[in-house]
């Protein structure tokens, strides 16, 4: 083991860990921190479930290591409803029925909001290149990338 | 993963340092490879990690008059967003933009792709094309070799144990000049590549070709660019004769520099009729598609 000390920000709240360095991000996320609603998939970046956002960019946490939160700014699935585009987002996912069982949710809820801080009037071409590294092996990607569309729209008129 | 002994340097200077006396060291930029690799049991149980993923000294793209120069910490979205690069080098913008999904892109380094030298990665074909060099630290030096003396074969380069990628410097393509990159893959994202192409070339205000350059990419065991059928094309009205020529010669590589392998009887046709299909668009004034 070897132990280090990380030090960041994970939705809007500073946060100290001590934890091994030989853990992924995704690993102190769910493990240390108790925040599940990250999924680990394939742990290979395949699948995108375990989709969080890096200092503005979403990237799949089961590829970071953990030394590598240090002093980052992070979001996840768990700060989503704490924010304008992320709450947004959950309620066009609810009201499109773009969840199925729901374990790719989080992560194209993730990749969906680094697209909108980016792009708030994103085409549907730039929506499913956004998500083109989620995968959904139930819900179907139609309902998905019409969710984001709705969620894209209702930000330009709020 | 399972590791020795890691360390966040915060330059470096202290990432050279730590890199001089560090036991078996590994090099960890955004980690995408690593950390892939690392998922084999006690694969890297002996290695002392020097992460050196954010450092200030390696982000960053520059320009002088003739040259790109990229910092080997720069991400594939980085690259593909850049302004400079778009303007200058747009063929490598777009092969940075198929590699892997937004989230690999977001994180994964063009220096680190080199490091891993992986046959199908996306940049090399485009860098080869760019004349890319790579510019190491080794040994209190700075080095700075072509792209093609660095990778030696498939996932394994020239670098010595204790190197460190500082900087991939590229040609800037003429200005006007029309690119192409095409990547063969099972689907569009995250697909690993079964060839890629790249493309630059320049034609002058009376159809007559000033510049031109065409390889492959996840072909042969390293980034080749041949000076020969380069020329074919030079100082010519292309005709359909010469773009055949080029796109035979191209894909006559194939089994030459790889042998015949089981693929080759896919890929010679399918290189041969992909150059010509692309030279033909780039000649008919199409760019970058």
């Amino acid at each position: 083991m070897h132990n280090i000390t990380l030090s960041f920000r994970l939705n809007g709240t500073d946060y100290t860990v001590e934890t091994s360095a030989e853990k992924r991000m995704l690993d102190v996320l769910r493990n240390d921190l108790g925040l599940t609603g990250t999924k680990e998939g394939c742990g290979v970046g395949e699948c995108g479930a375990c989709t969080v956002v890096l200092n503005g960019e979403a990237v799949t946490s089961c590829l970071v290591l953990a030394g590598q939160m240090q002093g980052a700014d992070i979001m996840t699935i768990e700060g989503m409803s704490e924010t304008q585009i992320g709450s947004i987002l959950q309620d066009c996912f609810v009201e499109g029925d773009a969840i199925q069982c729901g374990f790719c949710t989080p992560g194209f809820i993730m990749s969906a909001y680094a697209l909108l801080l980016k792009n708030p009037h994103p085409t549907r071409e730039e929506i499913r290149e956004a998500v083109a590294g989620n995968l959904c092996r139930c819900t179907g990607y139609k309902p998905i990338v019409n969710a984001i569309e709705q969620a894209g729209l209702r930000l330009s008129q709020s | 993963m399972e590791f020795q002994s890691y360390q966040k340097p915060a330059t470096l200077d202290e990432a050279l340092a730590a890199l001089r006396t560090a036991h078996q060291p590994l090099l960890l930029a955004g980690g995408t490879d690593v950390l892939v690799n690392a998922r084999e049991e006690h694969r890297y149980q002996d290695r002392s990690v020097i992460d050196i993923y954010g450092l200030p000294e390696l982000t960053g793209i520059t320009e002088t008059e003739r040259e790109l120069i990229i910092g080997a910490g720069v991400t594939h979205a980085q690259i593909a967003a850049s302004p400079l690069v778009r303007a200058h080098c747009g063929v490598l913008s777009a092969a940075c933009n198929t590699v892997g999904s937004l989230q690999i892109r977001n994180h994964a380094t063009i220096g680190g792709n080199i490091a891993n030298a992986s046959p199908a990665a996306d940049s090399l074909a485009a860098l080869a094309i760019l004349g890319a060099e790579v510019e190491i630290a080794r040994g209190g030096q700075t080095l700075r070799l072509p792209l093609s003396d660095v990778i030696a074969r498939p996932y394994r380069t020239t670098l010595e144990e204790r190197d460190l990628i500082l900087r991939v410097i590229v040609q800037k393509l003429p200005a006007g000049c029309r690119y192409n990159f095409y990547k063969l893959g099972r689907r569009r994202a995250l697909a690993i590549s079964r060839m890629t192409i790249a493309t630059a070339l320049c034609v002058d205000d009376h159809g007559v070709v000033t510049f031109f350059s065409m390889t492959m990419g996840a072909t042969f065991p390293k980034p080749l660019v041949f000076p020969e059928i380069n020329a074919m094309l030079t100082g010519k009205k292309p005709t359909d004769e010469d773009i055949a020529a080029v796109a035979k010669a191209l894909s006559d590589k194939i089994p030459e520099i790889a042998g015949i392998r089981a693929s080759t009887k896919y890929k010679q046709p399918v290189c041969r009729n992909l150059c010509e299909r692309i030279l033909k668009q780039l000649l008919g004034g199409e760019s970058h598609a």
